[in-house]
């Protein structure tokens, strides 16, 4: 199991490094950005301010040098400043990854309540309507784009039942009304309720896959002979699915997990952007259209690194739940 | 003479096995339901330019803003809405004073002037307009003045509505002047081309309002358009001497006129936030859609096949370092990345189909490989080796053909994520400026507030056209893979 962290650290460092190297081949190399002459033209400037802003944003030292100091700076949370905003990019970035992951964890934990019990119970009534739902609800998942089913929620409870009722249901935008309610209290049912539209969305787009993922593994595992075991021992058939058949399918739904990330991650991009959500997603959009790079590139890194945090903690679980693994490590 | 025999024979194996999957496919609904959707947006695709009304990248207005569908007015309160309308108008003169004279030269009507007195003629004409008042109209008014010598002119173009109010539309003076007889050329003719809006808010409106006689808080096109019935346009020539001892003299041309009236309901699917047929861009976006979803698909499949199969068997170093290539890749936050790289390298669509390609065969080479690994145990490859059979010989006849199966089954499950892929990016705002898609639609009712404003006409129906096309592959992936899986068959 050590070894294996081990590996996996170092794997996910590689990663990492390649991602910031493409970026430097991208962003240095191929189609560099000009700090010195992004918006800051003063004709008023001394002739020679050119070649100091070349000096302090290093642009004079070879390619090779650069580079490395590049790689230093990413790796130790360095990201610049931002050319917009002339502030650091990394004190910009960490209140809106803190709404970031408040949004897909919220995303993460309703889609597996809804979408996992679904899947165990179109496993236990094969062939019956919740079988069909739960067949039909992947399908969807597959085929339609999670943002026009957004669209059609902010259309229909931000703007048809405003129009209709005369009172906002829905928030169309943001992650809190301006100003701010100043009760604490008040300020979090506000921010939860900006936060239904987009995590109901993602999880009505999302929850069938897993649904059917779920029901598949459980109909694998339903057809084993423990099953049949237990179910001629005389326990009730609710033990035997979620006992027996759900707790060894619990490894396998785990790995989905992990794999189901990064969609939610980058899915959570274009969601940010149409409900306005200030986390990084919305950001990376911003900073694309403004050409500010030094937010872009960090942004990148801080999905991969998401990413990675997130299979590596899929891997940690699986670990607990599988006890062949458990005791692996135990020993 | 005996290969020929034998490809014979293939082509009949081959025959036979298209057939029986034909017999396999066609009993799946679904699957059938997903292939005429995509056959019916093919022939949309296909036949674009003779369905839709407009070209969707010439930004011309066809309508008013927001225009509602046309097929809205069977509802109650909305039947008598302004259709767009054209009308070619001819000028026919209604009173003369004598010392002038009139010429008619094909379409123009020429009016000669030769005299001391100030002398004025009229002419006029009719429209029928029977809906309701519209929001803006146009009148496009040309005319010139030549051989003027010695002489001064005004024109004036009144509009009478059918209740006998007349308002003055337009004059060639400024601030009740004469228009001095300085020009003699003869191709200067002179064109006006006004827009007559009942936006209140709009300043420039307000020096039309006033010359129209109606007060600043008046709306110029319900004060206008008060009736169902004949409206008349007239325009009023003056012509006079510079000075009272001498004689001028002067020709005014008058040529055809044309009032447009931009409609509140066009087409079948109304007008956007420039009043652009919708219909038409959502015709013309099936063909993006279509040809990013299955070429990205067919080209993420081949990368796919080639690096499952190299991996897969020949193995060794090979596979690890594809496949630690691949790992690499999978951990990559693509979405943003792509629009990372499509900001820096451009927008075009062939590029986000090739990018598209690139970051989509991940998954696909390692469902190859699996099925390489277990294929290399087969017998029959074992016996292409003792034949005497290269690595590249069994790798082409004997590996390939066997995974095909499964990737067109991958291949068709992949077109849905391409062409989703595209419509986020363009609905981004960062696709293609130059290909009508329906991203493209969706970002711009995002943009010009039609979702405020309830433009269902222009939100619903891209997003339910890319949602249709995305299913209907969904159907087709899915029944294919139950056809080439055997373990996914339902069981009888």
């Amino acid at each position: 199991m050590r070894e294996y962290l081990i590996k996996r650290i170092i794997f996910s460092l590689i990663t990492l490094l390649i991602i910031a190297s493409l970026q430097f081949v991208i962003f240095q190399v191929v189609a560099p950005v000009d700090p010195t002459t992004k918006g800051m033209m003063d004709p008023g400037w001394d002739i020679d301010i050119k070649d100091r802003l070349t000096r302090l944003y290093g642009l004079d030292q070879p390619l090779h040098i650069r580079y490395l100091k590049y790689l230093q700076n990413m790796f130790t949370w360095n990201f610049g400043l931002s050319f917009d905003t002339r502030k650091p990019v990394a004190d910009e970035m960490s209140w809106r990854l803190v709404n970031t992951v408040l949004l897909l964890g919220t995303t993460l934990v309703c889609t597996i309540m809804v979408g996992i019990p679904i899947g165990i119970l179109a496993a236990s009534r094969r062939g019956k309507k919740t079988d069909v739902f739960a067949i039909g609800a992947g399908m969807f998942t597959w085929g339609v784009p999670t943002f026009f089913i957004q669209i059609l929620f902010l259309l229909f409870f931000s703007y048809y039942l405003y129009i209709w009722l005369g009172v906002r249901i829905m928030p169309t935008s943001g992650l809190h009304t301006i100003p701010p309610p100043e009760s604490p209290f008040v300020f979090i049912a506000d921010v939860a309720w900006h936060l239904i539209l987009p995590v109901a969305s993602l999880v009505l787009s999302g929850f069938g896959s897993w649904a059917l993922y779920t029901r598949n593994i459980m109909l694998d595992a339903l057809t084993q002979d423990y099953i049949l075991t237990a179910r001629a021992k005389g326990l009730s058939e609710r033990t035997v699915l979620y006992r027996h058949a759900f707790r060894s399918s619990l490894p396998p739904i785990v790995t989905i997990v992990t794999l189901a990330v990064p969609g939610i991650v980058t899915g959570a991009l274009i969601t940010e952007f149409l409900f306005s959500w200030p986390g990084i997603g919305g950001w990376y959009i911003d900073a694309l259209y403004q050409g500010d790079y030094p937010v872009v590139q960090a942004v990148v890194f801080i999905y991969a690194v998401l990413m990675i945090i997130a299979n590596v903690l899929a891997d940690l679980l699986y670990g607990v739940l599988d006890p062949r693994i458990r005791v692996g490590y135990r020993r | 003479m005996a290969s020929s025999i034998f490809s014979k024979h293939r082509r009949a194996m081959l025959v036979k096995s298209i057939k029986g999957f034909w017999e396999e496919y066609s009993r799946n609904r679904i699957g059938l339901l997903g292939l005429v959707i995509v056959i019916f947006y093919i022939t949309v695709a296909v036949f674009a330019p003779w369905l839709s009304t407009h070209d969707p990248m010439k930004p011309v207005a066809s309508a008013e803003i927001f225009a509602m569908p046309e097929w809205m007015t069977i509802f109650p309160g909305r039947g008598n809405l302004p259709r767009t309308m054209k009308i070619p108008m001819s000028w026919s003169p209604l009173d003369m004073s004598e010392s002038m004279n009139l010429v008619e030269s094909g379409e123009k009507l020429i009016v000669e002037y030769n005299g001391a007195s100030t002398q004025t003629a009229n002419f006029t004409s009719f429209f029928l307009y029977t809906y309701s008042a519209p929001h803006r109209f146009k009148i496009a008014f040309s005319w010139s003045a030549q051989n003027v010598i010695n002489a001064k002119y005004s024109i004036e173009l009144f509009i009478a509505n059918p209740a006998g109010n007349e308002y003055i539309l337009w004059t060639s003076y400024t601030s009740r002047q004469w228009t001095l007889g300085l020009s003699s050329s003869s191709n200067n003719v002179s064109k006006t081309e006004s827009f007559y809006s009942s936006a209140l808010s709009e300043q420039r409106f307000s020096h039309i309002r006033e010359r129209l006689g109606l007060t600043g808080l008046e709306n110029i096109c319900t004060s206008v358009f008060t009736d169902i019935g004949e409206y008349r346009l007239r325009v009023q020539i003056k012509v006079g001497a510079e000075s009272d001892i001498e004689q001028g003299t002067a020709e005014i041309q008058l040529e055809k006129t044309q009032i447009t009236i931009l409609g509140l309901v066009y087409g079948i699917l109304g007008t956007d936030a420039i009043g652009q047929d919708v219909y038409s861009q959502l015709v013309y976006g099936a063909r993006i859609s279509l040809a990013v979803g299955l070429s990205s698909a067919f080209l993420s499949t081949a990368i796919g096949i080639l690096v499952g199969v190299v991996a897969g068997y020949v193995g060794g170093a090979v596979d690890e370092i594809l496949m630690r290539g691949v790992d690499v890749l999978l951990a990559l936050p693509v979405l943003p990345l792509l629009l990372g790289l499509v900001v820096v390298f451009g927008t075009s669509v062939w590029f986000l189909v090739l990018l598209i390609a690139v970051f989509g065969w991940l998954g696909l080479s390692r469902l190859i490989r699996s099925r390489v690994l277990s294929l290399k145990e087969m017998p029959f490859i074992e016996c292409a080796k003792a034949a005497g059979a290269s690595k590249f010989y069994t790798m082409r006849k004997h590996v390939l053909p066997n995974v095909v199966p499964v990737a067109l089954a991958a291949m068709i499950l992949s077109v849905p994520a391409a062409i989703l892929t595209e419509a986020g990016i363009s609905f981004i705002g960062l696709g293609d400026p130059t290909a009508p898609t329906w991203g493209k639609m969706l970002h711009w009712s995002f943009y010009t507030g039609a979702f405020s404003r309830l433009i269902w006409w222009w939100i619903l129906p891209p997003g339910l056209a890319i949602t249709l096309l995305t299913l209907a592959f969904v159907f087709i992936g899915h029944a294919v893979d139950e056809i080439v899986n055997p373990r996914l068959r339902r069981r009888r």
